[in-house]
C-alpha cells in the first residue's frame, strides 16, 4: 500500500524536481496544474508513475496559436488514493513541434502520443512506434486536421500510399486476420494475429475506421449547451456517461454550482445505465462463447430497464438529460415508483440468471484462465473499469474522484484477483447488484429543490476542467479548456476502451485462437466510442467491388445530392411532401401573422 | 453442472411470451416520449431560438428580409426537444409519432415562412434565462446573415436571398 497522504506526493515532486515545476496551482479543487519545460516531461512522468504510483490518464495537445502563438501539451495523471488529478503542461513552439516521448517510461501513453502526432503534428521524439494510428490510409501526409486552420467539414484530397505498414510477423508464424469488421460485436476493428499452430504469439491492431469529427465539432461549431447532445451519441450504451462527464468538466472549469437534486438525478440515470449495460454484457459474453441461452435470457431481463428509461427520460437510449448547470427534467414520485417496481423484478430475475450462470461449469471452462492480464501489466498499461478491478487493481472513479452524488451515496468497490475473463464476469455481476442498491438509495435520499443552476454570466475563457466518470466499461475522461466564443477552446475525451484496447496484445498472447474472441469480449469493448476524431473512411480491400477512390467519389456525390450535408452545393429547387408532413396553409391572409398580435407592451 | 442446467431451464420456461404484437397491434408510447417534431406557423414569432439551440442543426433559419423562413430537416433530428424547451411561444413541440421511416429523406423536410414586420418584433425577441443559450447572433444560426466562418465556409449552406414568398409557396403547392 502506498503511504502518501494528500500533500506528501506534492512535496515529493517538489523535492525531486525543484527547478522544473513552475506555476503550481489548484484552479479547481483536486485538480493540480503545473507548467514544466518539455525536456523534463519523461523524467517527471516516470517519477510520478513509478515512485508515486500515479495512473496515466491521457495527454492533450492543443493548438494555442491564436492565443499564445504556440502549442500546449498536457499530460494528465490521476492519484487515485489521494483523489487528485495532476496536469503537467508544456509549451511547444509552433516552428519546432517536438516533445520527448514518455512512452518508453510509461507504456500507457502509447496511443495518445501517436494520436497527437496524427491530429496536431506534435512529434513525440523517441516513441517506439512511428506508424499512423488515427488517420485513414489515404490521408495526406502533412495535414493535421485538428489544427485550427482546418474547418470541420473540409474534404482533403486522397493521397494513396500513406497506409501504415503492418507489423512484420515473427519467423515461422501464420497471420490470421480478425476483422476489419470485427465479427463478434459487429464493429469495425482489425486484429492481425500471429499464430504458431493454435497459439497466438503476437498481434497487431489497426482500427479507427469509423471516425467522427466530434472533438473538432466541439471546438469549432457547436456551442456549450449543444455538446452534451453530441457527446451522448459517442456511445450507443454509455451516452449519459459522456454527456455527464462533459457537463461536469465545464461546470468545474467555470465554477458553476449544480443543485444537489440534479446531482442525484445524474447519479440515478448513470446507475440505471450501468445496470442495463452490465446485463447486456453478460448476454454478449454468452453469445461470444456460443451459449445463446444466456444471451436471450439476459436481454429479456434487460428490456424492462430500457422501457423504464423511456418512461423516465422520454427516450430509450439517448436520455438528453444533461445541460451545463443541471438536468432538464425532474423525476417525480410516479416515475420513482416505476423505477422501484421495475428494479425489484429485474433484481429477482438477474439473481436467478447469475445464480445459474456462476455455477455453470460450461461457462467456467470457457472463461477461467482465459485472457489473463496480470496485476502488474494492468497497472503498467493503466487499464480501467472492470478489467482493472478483475485484475486486483482497486480503482473506481465513483470512489476515487467522486462526482455527481456519489460522495453521499457511498460506493462499494468490487475487486477480484482472478485476473482472467471469469474475474471480470464476477466483477460485473457484483456491480450490477451494487448499482441496484445505489439506485434505491438515491431514490430514498434525493433532496428537493431546483434541478438547474442559474447561469447569468458568460463563461470565462482559459479555464481547465477535468472530469472522469465511471462508465460500465471503465473510466470515461473529459478535458475541457473553456473558450470565448460560447464554446470550449479544446474538448478532449477518452472513452474507456481507448485505454483497455491497448492491453489486448498483452492479454491474448499465449491464448488459443478459439479463446481470442472472448478474451477481447471480456473487457466489453466499444470500438465506435474509441473512434471519434476525424471524418473519411477507407475501403478495406475485402470485396473488390469498388476501389477506395470509387467509393470516396460515390460518397461525395451522395453528399452533393443532399445540400444540407454539404456546404458547397446549391439548394434543391423542388421538394416533395408526403402525407404526414404538415401541409402549410396557402399563402395569404391567415398565414401571415397578424401585425398587431405581437406589438411590444407600451 | 446438472443443477445449473436445471436452473437455466426453469428460467427459460418461466419467462413465457415476451414479444409484443407490434406492428399488428399499436404500440403505446410513455407520456414523456419525444417523437417527431411538429410546429405551428401561427404561433411562431420567428425569433430563431430553436435554430440556435438545435444540436444537430436540423432547424435552419433563413433571413429573407421581410420574411423569415424556418426549415426543419427532420431526418437529422435526434429527438432532444431542446427547441420545445426554449420556444417562448410553444410553437414547436415533440409529438408521439415515432414511425417516421421513409425511402425518401425529403419527406422529412418541412418549413414555415413567418412574416416579420420591421420594428414590432423588438422586445419580443427570444431571450433565454441561461447566459449560454442566449441568441447572440441574430437571424442565422450561429452567425449573422450570410456570414462565413473564419475558414470561409458557411455553417450549412450559403444563404440565398429569396424570390418573393408568394412564388415560393406556389412552387410547393405544385408538387
Amino acid at each position: 500500500m502506498r503511504q502518501h497522504q494528500q500533500q506528501e506526493f506534492l512535496l515529493d515532486l517538489w523535492t525531486h524536481f525543484p527547478d522544473v515545476l513552475e506555476n503550481f496551482q489548484e484552479q479547481v479543487k483536486d485538480q493540480l496544474l503545473a507548467t514544466i519545460p518539455r525536456e523534463a516531461l519523461p523524467a517527471v512522468a516516470k517519477h510520478a508513475v513509478k515512485q508515486l504510483g500515479a495512473r496515466f490518464v491521457i495527454s492533450v495537445a492543443t493548438d494555442m496559436r491564436e492565443k499564445d502563438g504556440d502549442y500546449a501539451v498536457s499530460y494528465i495523471f490521476a492519484f487515485d488514493e489521494e483523489k487528485k488529478f495532476l496536469v503537467l503542461q508544456s509549451r511547444v513552439p509552433a516552428d519546432d513541434l517536438k516533445i520527448s516521448s514518455i512512452t518508453p517510461e510509461v507504456p500507457a501513453a502509447d496511443w495518445t502520443e501517436r494520436e497527437s502526432r496524427d491530429l496536431l503534428g506534435v512529434v513525440p521524439v523517441g516513441h517506439p512506434d512511428d506508424r499512423r494510428l488515427i488517420l485513414p490510409d489515404d490521408f495526406p501526409k502533412d495535414i493535421h486536421p485538428l489544427r485550427r486552420e482546418y474547418a470541420y467539414n473540409e474534404i482533403f484530397p486522397s493521397e494513396p500510399g500513406n497506409a501504415p505498414p503492418p507489423k512484420p510477423a515473427p519467423e515461422g508464424t501464420t497471420v490470421v486476420p480478425l476483422g476489419p469488421f470485427y465479427p463478434i460485436l459487429e464493429e469495425p476493428a482489425c486484429f492481425r494475429l500471429f499464430m504458431d499452430g493454435e497459439r497466438v504469439v503476437g498481434s497487431d491492431y489497426r482500427g479507427f475506421y469509423n471516425h467522427r469529427a466530434i472533438e473538432k465539432l466541439g471546438d469549432s461549431e457547436l456551442n456549450y449547451n449543444q455538446i452534451p447532445f453530441v457527446a451522448q451519441q459517442i456511445c450507443g450504451i454509455c451516452g449519459q456517461v459522456h454527456s455527464c462527464a462533459y457537463c461536469q468538466a465545464v461546470e468545474d472549469a467555470c465554477g458553476i454550482e449544480t443543485p444537489m437534486r440534479a446531482k442525484y438525478i445524474r447519479s440515478l440515470l448513470l446507475e440505471l445505465e450501468r445496470i442495463h449495460s452490465h446485463i447486456l454484457w453478460i448476454g454478449l459474453a454468452g453469445h461470444i462463447i456460443g451459449f445463446d441461452t444466456v444471451l436471450m435470457q439476459a436481454w429479456r431481463i434487460r428490456e424492462p430497464v430500457m422501457w423504464l428509461m423511456e418512461r423516465v427520460t422520454g427516450n430509450r437510449k439517448h436520455y438528453s438529460s444533461n445541460l451545463i448547470g443541471g438536468v432538464r427534467f425532474d423525476i417525480d414520485e410516479a416515475a420513482a415508483d416505476d423505477i422501484r417496481r421495475v428494479l425489484a423484478k429485474v433484481e429477482v430475475e438477474a439473481k436467478a440468471l447469475t445464480d445459474a450462470a456462476v455455477i455453470d461449469t460450461t461457462l467456467m471452462a470457457r472463461l477461467k484462465n482465459v485472457g489473463v492480464l496480470t496485476e502488474e501489466n494492468a497497472r503498467a498499461l493503466a487499464v480501467v473499469g472492470p478489467v482493472a478491478r478483475g485484475s486486483n487493481v482497486s480503482i473506481d472513479a465513483r470512489v476515487d474522484h467522486p462526482y455527481a452524488a456519489y460522495k453521499e451515496l457511498g460506493v462499494q468497490i468490487q475487486v477480484q484477483d482472478g485476473c482472467d475473463s471469469w474475474a471480470r464476469t464476477i466483477v460485473r455481476v457484483l456491480e450490477l447488484f451494487e448499482s441496484i442498491r445505489l439506485v434505491r438509495k438515491a431514490l430514498d435520499d434525493i433532496p428537493g429543490g431546483p434541478v438547474m443552476a442559474k447561469i447569468d454570466h458568460d463563461l470565462p475563457y482559459g479555464k481547465t476542467g477535468l472530469c472522469s466518470v465511471e462508465a460500465a466499461r471503465g473510466e470515461a475522461f473529459h478535458y475541457v479548456l473553456s473558450g470565448d466564443e460560447n464554446r470550449p477552446y479544446r474538448w478532449r475525451l477518452r472513452a474507456p476502451t481507448f485505454q483497455n484496447l491497448q492491453a489486448v496484445a498483452c492479454m491474448i498472447e499465449g491464448e488459443q485462437l478459439a479463446d481470442v474472441p472472448i478474451s477481447i469480449g471480456s473487457y466489453d469493448p466499444c470500438f465506435s466510442c474509441t473512434e471519434r476524431v476525424e471524418t473519411l473512411d477507407v475501403n478495406t480491400n475485402q470485396v473488390r467491388i469498388y476501389t477506395s477512390e470509387e467509393l470516396q467519389e460515390l460518397s461525395r456525390r451522395k453528399n452533393a445530392a443532399n445540400p444540407h450535408y454539404s456546404c458547397h452545393s446549391e439548394r434543391p429547387t423542388a421538394r416533395r411532401r408526403s402525407h404526414f408532413v404538415k401541409k402549410l396553409p396557402p399563402y395569404g391572409g391567415e398565414f401571415l401573422r397578424s401585425e398587431t398580435k405581437n406589438l411590444p407592451p407600451m | 453442472m446438472f443443477k445449473a442446467k436445471l436452473k437455466e431451464a426453469v428460467l427459460c420456461l418461466s419467462a413465457g411470451r415476451v414479444t409484443l404484437k407490434y406492428p399488428f397491434a399499436p404500440s403505446d408510447v410513455p407520456p414523456k416520449f419525444r417523437g417527431r417534431i411538429m410546429f405551428d406557423a401561427h404561433k411562431c414569432i420567428g425569433c430563431g431560438g430553436c435554430a440556435n439551440v438545435c444540436p444537430p442543426r436540423c432547424i435552419v433559419m433563413e433571413d429573407m428580409g421581410e420574411v423569415t423562413r424556418i426549415t426543419f430537416y427532420l431526418e437529422r433530428c435526434i429527438q432532444c426537444a431542446r427547441c420545445h424547451e426554449v420556444c417562448p411561444e410553444d410553437a414547436v413541440w415533440p409529438t408521439e409519432q415515432f414511425e417516421t421511416a421513409t425511402p425518401d429523406k425529403s419527406d422529412l423536410t418541412s418549413d414555415m415562412t413567418v412574416w416579420m414586420s420591421s420594428c414590432q418584433r423588438c422586445g419580443r425577441c427570444f431571450e433565454s434565462d441561461n447566459a449560454i443559450d442566449k441568441f447572440r447572433s441574430k437571424r442565422w444560426r450561429g452567425r449573422g446573415p450570410g456570414e462565413a466562418n473564419k475558414h470561409g465556409i458557411f455553417p450549412t449552406k450559403p444563404p440565398i436571398y429569396f424570390e418573393p414568398p408568394k412564388q415560393l409557396v406556389r412552387e410547393e403547392e405544385d408538387l
